[in-house]
């Protein structure tokens, strides 16, 4: 059976005060706004939104701690990782200012690992950390706050035929439904002594030790999948026009959201099209590395 | 013969990919405003014949199939499934597998969406159905919330909302308590007698037969065996394979011979007075969430030799209390000791060595290219030899019949069979107790019985405990019973003084079976609970 997320009702909530079609408009203008930029300084407003938004939903700390700090602690290692290898931001600066050059005392067939860190490095790992916070946290919050029951609704009021829209409201509740038979797949088996951590072996092998939890999971969904096409044939699913039981009605302030999420998307456009918003290294750093 | 709302004629039908015929040349009518009940075995073709009738035979299910089906005269090889879904609803045997919608208002409309209503009269339909069957406070809560038996009325809700002349129940009880199952029956009595045909494929004969459906239809591999009157059946059916009333089984069974004496935990030390608990409950309480407590002080020992029996309501806690037993779950205060160790102190790994639990759906488990593996897995996470292993394999495909399925897939497995694997799965592991969450659920009469009575007699066990929602389980094999109900232990102690008190039992939601009344009848003549055939030679 399909589970949900853990969805309810919030007095004072401000994203659950808008039309949730209204609410997935802005967010997708949101979300493209901020791949616009690598500039932090334009990146900071959007993290601001996120964190007014965050503070706004009325999603209580413990409803949300496990998700966020699974989150903040993946953006951090990403950003960490970012800024020890320097991958992704070599694209975007030509130049690199040393700040301090890090060598391991030992060589290995005459090559000594080393470590640069520069400026850019440095400053890449900020933006991107800001960046990929802002986009994570303002998507965790959909599922606390759109109700369930309007997922298929609202996809078919932004205008998918109504097959897919069903599709995307079952994909929606896909997610917490896997989380929910990995769960209980990793406790059947635990029963029978398995024990993840004592996996021993190399790559291949440890892939395959991994069987036991895999098959029944997926298997399960495989199963489960062909339980909802029957039960959706057995109610006549898809043989023409379908009425949705609740109504969707946009009111000002909605119309206010779109508004505004699409103002900041043709701004964010504009800008990034007069090549605003690309990386940035304030000079002071710059000055401080040495450089010009 | 066509002025029935349903015929069957010459229906056959072979599975793509299984060799033979899984129905063969079925025919009958069925009559409106009757309830025909269809029992048999696992594997009769009970499942077969519902999906040929619904549709899904031929269109999901691919396979040969001769012979038709009419409904109102009309041949359903040539409608559409929505047509046919409109003149016969079905309600599957797991709700959880046919509900869809996240709120009960979404679930019950879903149908009449499809068919594009409008609003205001899927509306009234949708609080139609929902009173019908007196459901209407469940109509704003989450699905996935409900219990068992609830959601189960709101499967049958969403169906009865199409309003079909035709009504397919497949083993509906399945997963209910005794008093959600009674509930059931009797809305699916009111709705024949107002004039809908009902099909209903039922192993709980017993309970079926106290709403008086109008006729049987008993199939035994994939033919007809008796078609006609309830009062005929039990002159037809093996009372070893149909659970029939328990007066029913002692007038047949009196004129065979005594059955053999079933002697429980043979291996077991008998206990003695200052022996260590196996498994110590010390006020212990839990909840899944902060601020909603699910269980709430419950103190208990587990000894050797106790074969317990847990029953109570769906969602009253049973499968949380035994789960703090293995360790998977851990008490919010008080504490759990296994073998004198507290569980927060202990990995499941080491606790299953201790015990072993079967968990309630084998589809959760099964993993192995072939039985035997899946069989072998545990022990060897045990570090069992490789000749033990052998040993404790064959053992356990030979209690639960499956030796000659040793190197099958077990995902291609029957429901029923699966079942029996992942019984089997833990009996190799040797764990000095077994625990069994609903072990009878999806499996025939005969096969449980056989594998609950081979079980109980093994060797090597020294207590056992099994939920279960089968009163007659508690009164056939267990030597104590734990009533459960809101998560708090209502009752505690031997079967004849626990099940005695029929309204505290009703209280419960359990509802004391045929068998259970004759037991509590005649206990100053047996002195102990017996079974049916058993009670026919005192």
């Amino acid at each position: 059976m399909l589970v949900a997320w853990r969805y309810r009702q919030r007095a004072r909530s401000f994203i659950q005060s808008f039309d949730p079609r209204a609410w997935i408009m802005f967010y997708g203008c949101f979300l493209m706004s901020t791949l616009a930029f690598w500039d932090v300084r334009f990146l900071l407003p959007f993290a601001g939104i996120t964190l007014f938004v965050l503070l706004t939903s009325g999603v209580t700390w413990n409803e949300i701690r496990r998700a966020f700090l699974f989150i903040v602690g993946f953006v951090l290692i990403f950003a960490f990782f970012t800024f020890l290898t320097g991958r992704g931001g070599m694209e975007l600066y030509e130049q690199e200012h040393l700040i301090r050059r890090l060598e391991a005392s030992f060589s290995i067939l005459g090559w000594t690992p080393a470590l640069d860190i520069t400026v850019e490095r440095a400053f890449f790992g900020v933006s991107q950390f800001v960046r990929v916070f802002s986009i994570a946290i303002m998507t965790i919050l959909i599922p606390y706050s759109l109700n369930p029951a309007l997922y298929g609704i609202t996809f078919r009021g932004l205008g998918l035929p109504d097959k897919i829209a069903y599709a995307m409201d079952l994909t929606m509740r896909f997610i917490p439904t896997f989380s929910r038979d990995f769960q209980l797949t990793m406790d059947a088996q635990k029963a029978r002594g398995f024990e993840l951590e004592k996996i021993q072996g190399g790559l291949f092998a440890q892939v395959r030790k991994l069987g036991p939890l895999m098959v029944p999971v997926t298997i399960h969904a495989i199963i489960g999948s062909e339980d909802i096409i029957d039960a959706m044939d057995l109610r006549a699913f898809g043989t023409g026009p379908r009425t949705w039981l609740q109504k969707l009605e946009y009111k000002t302030k909605d119309r206010i959201l779109i508004g505004v999420g699409l103002a900041v998307l043709l701004v964010s456009l504009a800008l990034s099209t007069l090549g605003l918003g690309d990386f940035w290294v304030p000079p002071g750093l710059l000055a401080l590395a040495g450089g010009g | 013969m066509s002025a029935s709302p349903l015929v069957v004629e010459n229906l056959s039908f072979r599975y793509r990919d299984r060799a033979g015929t899984a129905v063969h040349d079925i025919s009958f009518a069925a009559r409106a405003g009757e309830i025909l009940l269809i029992a048999g075995a696992s594997g009769c073709g009970k499942t077969t014949l519902v999906r040929a009738i619904n549709g899904l035979i031929p269109r999901s299910y691919k396979g040969e199939m001769s012979g038709r089906v009419l409904i109102h005269g009309e041949d359903t090889t040539a409608m559409k499934l929505s047509a046919i879904s409109q003149k016969i609803g079905t309600v599957l045997q797991d709700p959880e597998r046919q509900i869809l919608g996240t709120k009960v208002l979404n679930e019950v409309a879903f149908g009449l969406e499809n068919i594009g209503l409008a609003r205001a009269e899927i509306f009234r339909r949708v609080d139609e159905a929902l009173a019908h069957l007196k459901i209407e406070d469940l109509r704003d809560r989450d699905t996935f919330l409900l219990s068992g038996g609830e959601k189960q009325k709101v499967a049958l809700a969403g169906v009865l909302a199409m309003r079909p002349s035709i009504l397919l129940l497949d083993e509906p009880l399945a997963s209910l308590d005794p008093a959600s199952a009674a509930e059931t029956l009797d809305a699916v009595r009111l709705l024949a007698d107002e004039g809908m045909t009902v099909l209903m494929v039922e192993h709980r004969v017993e309970d079926v037969l106290r709403i008086q459906p109008e006729r049987v239809l008993y199939m035994t591999e994939g033919v007809i065996r008796y078609l006609g009157e309830v009062a005929g059946l039990s002159k037809v059916v093996n009372y070893r394979e149909v659970k029939l009333p328990a007066e029913d089984i002692i007038r047949r069974a009196q004129k065979d011979s005594a059955p053999a004496e079933i002697q429980i935990l043979p291996g077991a030390p008998a206990p003695r007075s200052g022996d260590e608990a196996l498994v110590r409950f010390e006020d212990v309480t839990f909840g899944y969430e902060s601020d909603v407590e699910v269980l709430h002080g419950i103190n208990l020992d587990i000894k050797r030799g106790d074969v317990i029996a847990v029953l109570g309501p769906n969602g009253s806690g049973k499968t949380t209390f035994v789960k703090h037993a293995i360790g998977l779950l851990k008490p919010k205060s008080g504490r759990v000791l296994v073998d004198g160790k507290d569980t927060r102190e202990a990995t499941v790994a080491e606790i299953a060595k201790t015990l072993g639990y079967v968990f309630q759906s084998p589809s959760h488990m099964l993993f192995a290219p072939t039985v035997r593996e899946e069989l072998a897995f545990g022990p060897s996470n045990l570090k069992h030899s490789k000749n033990e292993i052998e040993t404790e394999v064959k053992e356990a495909l030979r209690i639960v019949n499956l030796s000659e399925y040793e190197q099958d897939p077990p995902l291609s497995l029957s429901f029923g069979q699966q079942k029996r694997v992942s019984i089997a799965a833990i009996l190799a592991m040797r764990s000095k107790i077994l625990a069994m969450d609903e072990p009878t659920a999806g499996q025939d009469y005969r096969n449980y019985m056989n594998f609950m009575d081979s079980i109980l007699q093994l060797p090597g066990f020294e207590a056992a405990l099994f939920i279960t929602h089968d009163v007659d389980l508690a009164v056939i094999y267990a030597n104590r019973v734990l009533l459960v109900a809101d998560g708090r232990l209502i009752a505690d102690g031997a079967p004849h003084e626990v099940l005695r008190d029929f309204s505290r039992l009703e209280a419960c939601r359990v509802i004391p079976s045929s068998l259970l009344a004759l037991n509590v009848k005649r206990f100053s003549e047996t002195g102990r609970f017996l079974r049916a055939e058993a009670l026919a030679h005192v």
